[in-house]
């Protein structure tokens, strides 16, 4: 990089702005920049990822939304809920001989010619940050926002001196760019200073905004963030996704649209950024996402190599610790283990390969409340996200569980089952009473015997029913076997002591939440031997029990996969075989 | 005009060049400079605007040759109708058009010929030559060999038009491309230029055929050759013509635009000519234009005498099958005018052919910044609805075509689709491959399979001129134990199927399945509303859980199944109602497992003379077999641990099944050949002679009259799977086949090991008929051996042990129950509980 060092933190459009002018004095077309970047993500992926410079990006949340300042570079994790669509703007446009590019910019800052212009397009994303988060996955920011917080106070007390005359200030920032002697900075100052200035810019919305509850899947202290990607192929970015944006945060004072002027707001109110005024729901222009795995949440991310023996004793004391949990029963925690291991690792439609959902049995209202107050806590320590329905008939006639497609507002409005993959569901059935349902109440018991069985979710389209595949463990707790949700095991629990909530310490708990989320990851494999050594038992199984269906087997072979993924092994052993077998075997028994 | 949105500020501003967004179309051109002034061609549409002052009209006959812009058209928002004379329109005057997908006014070459569209190299001359050859001299290609003084296919359409005064002519763009893929790529690229000298050249020929002919006719071109996927419009589209398919999900209520004004001045009276909009904006005459008046701020609008016209907004959406996995489905919205107004309803699946266009969004009307955000939508040319999820219902002719709804239900086959649906049958494992793409994840069961394409594609219906009906929907049921993926089956039928209803058994009732009568809550009169049967009328209903459904609403079936029809006779109401659908129902075994010991009928548990209607019975059973469960469990392990979309094998997708289906059941209608008879009569002979044994005197139904129509439906249906017109004789070997697989496994008894139609049709077998009266006979014997009239009774176990001394075979109690019940019947004995006295 021959020019000076840009600051990529405060003044990110610069660095775009100085690219695009690099790239055209070089000679490029910016005809030819359609769906193509000039190499401002490049170097912004340089200074993110090979300098790192993320931990220093703050993060996008209600407490960091106070002092970050607009146009500059912010990082936001959240889950994609809705796709609004492709906009298309402006990209490239002649101010008099000069090209000029709106790119990662909401407004003009130039006065756009009317013949020489490129349109671009970008996409909107809706994001919501991931639902059932549970609070230790948060980014400690507080290194970062010291940092940042001096310095923005510093600038903040400069502006105030400088007050109207702003400019002194920016060029703080901004000189980096401005030494590129551009004869225009005069002029992108003032256009920008309007903007910056604004009375908003320090008194960021309070949470407890009343008019936040128009902005859907808000919920007080959440964030949602409206990003707008560039140049990325649609395949990149999937409804439910989890991803990390970082990209310039726009000046939150949108200019406001008219709507008596615009066509289609008359009969539609089409514009679907009308229900998300522009300091509620912060909007994102992004240089670079990446997609984000449980293991990006993890807080010290002491990178452990999956030595065996390692991996045995996290498993032992993981084990030790959920056997607690639950009350001395050893079957139950190692069929919790399997089951917090889970994942769909392949699909063979309509069948999700690899799912294990638990449904634990014999739970009365004193025992539930009793243990699901000890694992409750236990499961949300350990994974990321997570969600606890508690399953009433009011609750199945009252909630909407799945997201639903509002043509009103062209807006998906969220349902509770609208879950970032890996998210752990504890279903609590033991609430449930006798009671009628009504239709809603139907179709949500359908709804999550679908979640169950297939791993599938129907969104409401109105005029058709749109199938998402998911990836959701769940965890039925219920009286007898539940018959609305039908798990792929049912294990009669059988406590035999309650053990008061052992205090974990923090390390043991980073080791495990560690160890799920690599765990889980793992590739495996079967020999060709074992196949046969497989094939041979579940041959013999079914010529002794008629009444094994196919789902049983399947079930021995996911459970075979986990156990010895669970110890590490990227191959099903004999042992682990066997360990499966003499499993299901106390479970059958139990069950008897 | 209502449309647009053009702020105000364009009325002071074309002085301030930063006002106004103009073209984004440059990167559709080969030089932008131009791109501003190129657009817009404006193009009125409807009759009512068309009030042409004559001097105009004279004036387009003059200008043949160019299309002059003053030749307006209007359509919507983008096509905003400035009657901008051409005189007026400098090209640099032009850049301040409101609108930036049109930003131009229409460029007069101040008669430097020839005259080029601007920014391009297309002649304005070369195009309208093109187009009035076109619209003379195509002759379709069908059509062409019937005689060499056919008029063209236009010149006759138009005159139909001209006819009904329609106000419209449907121009197919493959016709256009078939003639003239040059015009079909200006058409496409310049769509507004090319339809205006389009709409010219229509008007000129209709002056020539009928010079008192007023209307206007619009030219509304559809059917282009490349149809755009929604998530596919990107900038370069803009400002072509498009085709998109996609659900219409929102209307908004009608518009009336203004598309010309009359205003009167307050202080005299006088009224003003009319004031044509000008982009998008009526202006009001600041003073009165009477020489004598001449009152400032005087004039005032008159509502009555301004003309309007409908204007609509819909909204469409990318229909299910086009989104990709893990994304929500895109919308677009739809420009609509004049007859296209309500031409769809909310739900509804369209075809829509169009010109992707773009506007400038503006912050405010007093902000001077522009957003740099531009909005999309489609002006819309043509509206066409179809269906093309499920396969089309047959019989174009059956279905009630209304007059309005042209190309309702039609879907059309192209060319290019037949020829490779035809290639496709021509090869000879067809049979084989469309039996593998159904319902490919589930495993195995192929002869089930087979029969299921049977039943989708169908035999023909018969209607004799008697009045007697023969079906030719194939009925089947599935009998089999729990797991087996018998509801998937019928989920992946019911999905395929034209106007199919999946309904489950235990929550249907009689009238929900046939047809009920309600009282309509609002006027109180009895109305008839339709069940599922008829609902599925021409199609496949699914009915799940056909053993748990209640006695009642199964014997509903019987007029379905047979006559096709529901009658009802109801709160004065007396309706035969059409049902001709096809039953697909499956069950499990009465004990939930077949049992093997027990008769078909046993096991089933359904009344016989609805089974016997069923053309198919499969029973899917679970059997013990090693070999069986060695593959489940290979396929297994293989789902866990190998990549699971390596397993599939080459099979058709479901859309290509659909559109291979719908074309056979709409156009393949298959005949008996003589050798086909001839093999059916022999097969059907040989079957009825089986049941023969040799040596016994007994006689078993082997099959019945009912069978021998099921053979003939399920040849036919082999023979349309071919594409065959002629029913061959393998059909009907297959055909056989499938019933004998079928019927072997169904209609097996149990303790002679044939096949055994009585099995079906009065539940009891011949050989179990025959035990019976053996039994009592045997009874009968020992009752009078043991007892006496007025005797001290005996009880059923004693009579039991003596029976059991007298038979080798095993007897059980029941079977004696049975027995002495039939002669208590014959009031041979007196049953008292468990106590038999002889009376």
């Amino acid at each position: 990089m021959v020019g000076p060092q840009y600051d990529f933190l405060v003044n990110p459009l610069g660095v775009v702005r100085s690219t695009f002018e690099k790239a055209i004095a070089s000679g490029s077309d910016p005809t030819s920049f359609d769906a193509k970047d000039w190499g401002a993500t490049d170097l912004f992926s340089h200074f993110l990822f090979d300098q790192p410079g993320l931990s220093r990006v703050p993060v996008l949340t209600p407490a960091t939304l106070r002092w970050v300042q607009p146009n500059t570079l912010v990082r936001f994790r959240g889950m994609v809920q809705d796709m609004i669509g492709n906009e298309l703007y402006v990209g490239a446009y002649k101010d008099g001989s000069v090209w000029r590019t709106n790119k990662f910019m909401d407004v003009a800052q130039f006065p756009m010619g009317t013949a020489d212009m490129r349109i671009w397009e970008r996409r909107l994303l809706y994001c919501v940050p991931v639902p059932g988060q549970n609070a230790w996955t948060e980014i400690s920011t507080e290194a970062v926002t010291n940092q940042y917080m001096d310095w923005t106070f510093q600038e903040r007390e400069k502006r105030r001196r400088a007050d109207d005359e702003s400019d002194e200030c920016k060029d703080m920032h901004v000189s980096a760019d401005m030494a590129q002697g551009s004869p225009d900075t005069k002029r992108m100052k003032e256009d920008e200073h309007p903007s910056l200035a604004t009375p908003s810019q320090g008194a960021l919305p309070e949470c407890s905004n009343s008019g936040m509850n128009m902005v859907p899947g808000y919920d007080g202290n959440s964030l949602p963030c409206l990003v707008k990607i560039y140049d990325s192929p649609e395949s990149d970015i999937k409804l439910n996704d989890v991803f990390e944006f970082v990209g310039v945060l726009a000046s939150n004072v949108e200019p406001h649209v008219d709507s008596k002027d615009s066509e289609f707001a008359d009969d539609f109110c089409e514009d679907p950024l009308q229900h998300f005024p522009a300091n509620k729901v912060p909007r994102l222009h992004c240089f670079i996402h990446r997609k984000l795995a449980v293991s990006d949440f993890l807080q010290h991310n002491t990178i452990m190599e999956p030595k065996s023996h390692l991996i045995k004793e996290i498993r032992e004391a993981l084990l030790r610790h959920l056997t607690s949990v639950l009350g001395n029963d050893a079957v139950a925690a190692h069929f919790m283990l399997l089951h917090l291991l889970s994942r769909v690792h392949a699909r063979a439609d309509p069948l999700a390969v690899g799912k294990l959902s638990l449904n634990l049995t014999c739970f009365s209202k004193e025992t539930m409340s009793a243990f699901g107050n000890l694992l409750i806590p236990a499961v949300k320590n350990l994974l990321p996200f997570t969600h606890y329905i508690p399953l009433t008939v009011e609750y199945l006639n009252t909630t909407a569980l799945a997201p639903r497609k509002d043509y009103d507002t062209n807006r998906l409005v969220t349902g509770v089952l609208q879950l970032a993959e890996g998210t752990h569901i504890i279903v609590d059935e033991t609430k449930l009473e006798a009671g009628a349902l009504n239709s809603a109440g139907v179709e949500n018991a359908r709804l999550l015997k679908n979640l169950m069985e297939f791993q599938k979710l129907e969104y409401d389209f109105k005029y058709y029913k749109m199938e998402m595949a998911t990836d959701v463990q769940l965890l039925v707790m219920s009286e007898g076997k539940s018959n609305i949700l039908p798990a792929d095991v049912v294990v009669p629990f059988q406590p035999s002591a309650v053990n008061a909530t052992e205090t974990v310490v923090g390390e043991a708990l980073d080791a495990w939440r560690w160890y799920l989320a690599t765990i889980r990851q793992l590739p495996h494999s079967i020999e060709s031997e074992m196949q046969k050594v497989v094939e041979n038992d579940l041959v013999a199984a079914r010529q002794a029990d008629r009444t094994l269906k196919p789902q049983d087997l399947s079930r021995w072979l996911t459970m075979g996969r986990l156990m010895s993924l669970s110890f590490g092994e990227t191959s099903l052993s004999p042992e682990h075989w066997q360990m499966v077998k003499e499993l299901e075997r106390l479970r059958s028994e139990r069950l008897k | 005009m209502a449309s647009d949105s053009s702020p105000p500020n364009f009325n002071n501003g074309p002085s301030s060049p930063e006002d106004s967004i103009s073209s984004p179309i440059g990167n559709t051109l080969s030089s932008p400079g131009d791109a501003a002034r190129h657009r817009g061609r404006r193009r009125s549409s409807t009759p009512s605007a068309f009030a042409t002052p004559p001097s105009n009209r004279s004036r387009f006959a003059s200008s043949d040759a160019t299309p002059s812009p003053s030749r307006s058209r209007q359509r919507g928002g983008g096509r905003r109708a400035s009657m901008s004379t051409p005189f007026a329109a400098t090209p640099t005057s032009t850049d301040d058009a409101p609108m930036s997908s049109e930003g131009g006014e229409g460029y007069n070459a101040d008669d430097i010929r020839p005259t080029y569209v601007w920014g391009t190299n297309i002649s304005v001359e070369d195009v309208n030559e093109a187009i009035q050859r076109f619209l003379k001299h195509f002759i379709e290609q069908s059509s062409q060999s019937d005689g060499l003084h056919m008029e063209g296919k236009y010149e006759t359409a138009i005159k139909q038009v001209i006819e009904i005064e329609g106000d419209s002519l449907d121009v197919d763009a493959h016709d256009v491309f078939d003639y003239d893929p040059d015009l079909y790529t200006k058409m496409v690229r310049y769509p507004l230029e090319v339809l205006a000298i389009f709409d010219l050249v229509l008007m000129n020929m209709v002056s020539r055929i009928n010079p008192l002919f007023e209307k206007h006719i619009q030219t509304r071109i559809f059917n282009l050759k490349t149809s755009t996927s929604m998530r596919n419009l990107n900038p370069s589209d803009i400002e072509r013509m498009v085709s998109l398919k996609g659900m219409i999900i929102r209307c908004s209520s009608i518009i009336p635009e203004i598309r010309e004004a009359i205003f009167r001045c307050l202080v005299c009276g006088c009224c003003s000519e009319p004031v044509a909009v000008e982009r998008g904006r009526i202006s009001e005459p600041t003073k009165c234009p009477r020489e004598e008046c001449q009152a400032k701020n005087s004039m005032t609008l008159v509502h009555n005498r301004c003309s309007f016209t409908d204007k609509q907004i819909v909204r469409l959406q990318e229909t299910p099958d086009e989104i990709p996995e893990g994304g929500t489905p895109h919308t677009v919205s739809l420009l609509m005018h004049d007859k296209l107004v309500d031409a769809g309803k909310p739900g509804d699946r369209v075809e829509v052919t169009g010109i992707y266009r773009a506007m400038s969004v503006r912050v405010g009307t007093t902000q001077r910044t522009v957003k740099s955000l531009f909005k999309t939508f489609i002006d819309c040319l043509h509206i066409k609805k179809t269906d093309k999820s499920r396969m089309l219902s047959e019989d174009a002719m059956d279905v009630e075509t209304s007059l309005g709804n042209r190309n309702t239900e039609e879907i059309h086959f192209d060319e290019e689709k037949v020829a490779q649906l035809k290639e496709l049958s021509k090869q000879p494992d067809i049979y084989e491959r469309l039996t593998k793409s159904l319902a490919p994840n589930i495993w195995e069961l192929d002869d089930v399979k087979k029969g299921l394409l049977c039943q989708l594609f169908g035999g023909n219906a018969l209607k004799l001129a008697s009045g007697a009906n023969f079906r030719g929907d194939i009925n089947i049921l599935l009998v089999g134990d729990p797991g087996t993926s018998k509801s998937q089956l019928l989920q992946y039928i019911h999905k395929l199927s034209p106007r199919g209803i999946y309904t489950s058994g235990r929550g249907s009732s009689a009238v929900g399945l046939t047809a009920y009568v309600t009282k309509d809550p609002e006027t109180g009169e009895t109305v008839l509303e339709s069940g599922a049967l008829v609902l599925s009328d021409r199609g496949i209903c699914c009915i799940d859980e056909f053993d748990k459904m209640s006695e009642n609403a199964r014997s509903m079936l019987h007029e379905v199944m047979e006559q096709q029809t529901i009658s009802i006779a109801k709160a004065g109401i007396i309706a035969s109602l059409n049902a001709r659908t096809s039953v697909l129902a499956c069950a499990n075994p009465s004990g939930s497992r077949y049992n093997p010991r027990l008769s078909v009928i046993d096991n089933i548990q359904l009344p016989p003379t609805l089974l016997s209607r069923f053309d198919l019975i499969y029973l899917i059973l679970d059997k013990a077999d090693e070999q069986t469960d060695r593959r489940l469990a290979k396929h297994i392990v293989s789902l866990h641990f190998e990549n699971p979309e390596s397993l599939e094998q080459d099979v058709l997708d479901l859309p290509t099944l659909t559109t291979y289906v719908s074309y056979a059941r709409k156009h393949i209608h298959p005949q008996l050949s003589d050798e086909a008879a001839e093999q059916l009569t022999r097969g059907y002979v040989g079957i009825r002679r089986r049941g023969n044994f040799p040596g016994s005197s007994k006689k078993v139904i082997t099959a019945t009259p009912r069978q021998i129509e099921s053979l003939i439906r399920l040849s036919e249906a082999l023979a349309r799977i071919r594409f065959s017109e002629w029913v061959e004789k393998r059909d009907v070997m297959e055909a056989f086949r499938l019933l004998e697989v079928a019927m072997q496994q169904s209609a097996t008894d149990h303790s002679t090991g044939t096949i055994d139609m009585d099995l079906i049709t009065t539940g009891v077998s011949a050989s179990e008929r025959m035990r019976r009266e053996s039994l009592v006979q045997a009874t009968r014997n020992i009752i009078m051996e043991k007892m006496q009239i007025g005797g001290p009774s005996m009880r059923l176990l004693e009579l039991l042990e003596e029976l059991k001394k007298q038979s080798a075979s095993e007897l059980h109690l029941s079977d004696v129950r049975n027995a002495v019940a039939t002669l208590a019947s014959e009031g041979f004995v007196a049953l008292h509980g468990d106590s038999i006295r002889r009376s």
